[in-house]
């Protein structure tokens, strides 16, 4: 009797799973199986504050979050006026510094695409996101 | 043992019988905003094709640049109805991907939560590529060459370049082919740090001809302190460090301009 209850489970749970394999399988394509950000594009908030004054920092939050608060020096560069802030921040940046990128939970990619945007247009180098963002930072510096 | 099985399958059979299902007309929604749209536009339409009531519980955009709008709280079996998603495309270019993501009270966890995905590809009027070009304080002055190309809408025949600073001498080369350009920039001098913004102006539309801007730096020299350093309060927190004024670009009363 429990010989059969455990092979019956044993069906059931592999039925249940045959839609996941085919969706799986349908669906490989569309899943992020990696973050969208290789390890080496990105820098840890201890590891961006030890660079010290060798680091440059970029906001690329929308405005009234940059208004709000950042982090102190901080330049804001966001895609939303990329045009009229891109001249504002560039005469701060020499080739020896780093850049760091750093947006919120509520801003998305924008920090990914902002350092995509340095590197391929400006061709900076040397352009980092900020692992955990601007939360990240204030947890950090509490 | 059995008995209890066919139960429960049955149950469950009977749970989805009386179920709320919101079907999405389209998931994915692909837009191609005109050259100069301000925003991108999607209507997600659905229609609740279950038996009971559906309540929305949230509608969210995946970041600030989107807004929503759904037009009901509740929606009726057989109604029907959408989400429109905006998408503010300010200087963004190229391929952008936003989602929306929708909550309902649907008892069915995978049909509770819905991705919604706006995909916008965002025509640039003309590619100048680089758009920054800079030489190190102290460098030999070599000449740098910049590329524009026009977008294949975007029937530009000739462009010119203008200069603020006495400083930088720039000129524009017609390329291979039609809508292609390059332009040569070059400084008199490097021994300070300064930069300007090339006013790269094209000849289309007519009536009100677009303008691109190209950013050169003479740059710090290696190891120069900071115009204002990170991790140090600013003397009026919230506002945008004065950037633009920290090396001020040579201006001059008339632009140089470089024509072709």
């Amino acid at each position: 009797m429990k010989f059969i209850a455990v092979r019956e489970a044993l069906i059931l749970i592999a039925l249940a799973c045959l839609p996941a394999i085919g969706e799986g399988i349908y669906f490989r394509d569309k899943i992020s199986w990696q973050s969208p950000i290789p390890a080496s594009e990105l820098v840890a908030v201890d590891q961006a504050k030890a660079w010290g004054d060798g680091a440059i920092w970029v906001d690329a939050r929308p405005d009234d979050e940059f208004a709000q608060d950042h982090v102190p020096g901080a330049f804001s560069l966001n895609e939303d006026h990329w045009n009229e802030l891109l001249p504002q921040f560039l005469p701060n940046w020499s080739p020896d510094k780093k850049v760091v990128i750093y947006c919120s939970a509520a801003s998305c990619n924008a920090a990914r695409d902002v350092a995509k945007r340095l590197r391929d247009e400006a061709q900076l180098r040397d352009v980092f996101v900020l692992q955990g963002g601007w939360e990240e930072w204030v947890k950090k510096s509490k | 043992m059995k008995t209890s099985i066919l139960t429960l399958t049955l149950s469950i059979f009977l749970c989805v019988a009386a179920r709320a299902e919101l079907k999405w007309e389209q998931n994915v929604i692909d837009l191609h905003p005109a050259l100069g749209d301000k925003t991108a536009v999607a209507h997600f339409k659905y229609q609740n094709t279950g038996t009971t009531p559906v309540h929305f519980k949230s509608v969210k955009a995946s970041c600030g640049c989107t807004t929503t709008q759904s037009q009901k709280e509740v929606v009726n079996p057989g109604e029907k109805g959408e989400v429109v998603a905006t998408f503010n495309i300010g200087d963004r270019t190229g391929q952008q991907m936003k989602t929306v993501t929708v909550q309902t009270d649907d008892p069915n966890p995978s049909q509770a939560t819905t991705v919604l995905t706006l995909k916008a590809t965002i025509a640039q009027a003309m590619e100048v590529k680089p758009a920054f070009v800079y030489w190190q304080s102290g460098e030999e002055p070599k000449p740098k060459k910049i590329s524009v190309k026009a977008a294949k809408d975007f029937p530009a025949k000739n462009i010119t370049v203008k200069s603020n600073s006495p400083n930088f001498e720039s000129k524009v080369e017609p390329g291979r082919t039609s809508g292609e350009w390059t332009i040569e920039v070059m400084p008199k001098d490097t021994s300070h740090p300064m930069g300007t913004a090339l006013v790269v102006q094209s000849d289309y539309p007519k009536d009100a001809p677009k303008s691109f801007s190209v950013n050169v730096q003479i740059t710090n020299p290696p190891g120069a302190p900071p115009l204002i350093r990170a991790g140090v309060p600013e003397t009026s927190p919230g506002l945008r460090p004065p950037a633009a004024k920290a090396v001020t670009p040579a201006a001059l009363p008339s632009p140089s301009p470089a024509t072709h």
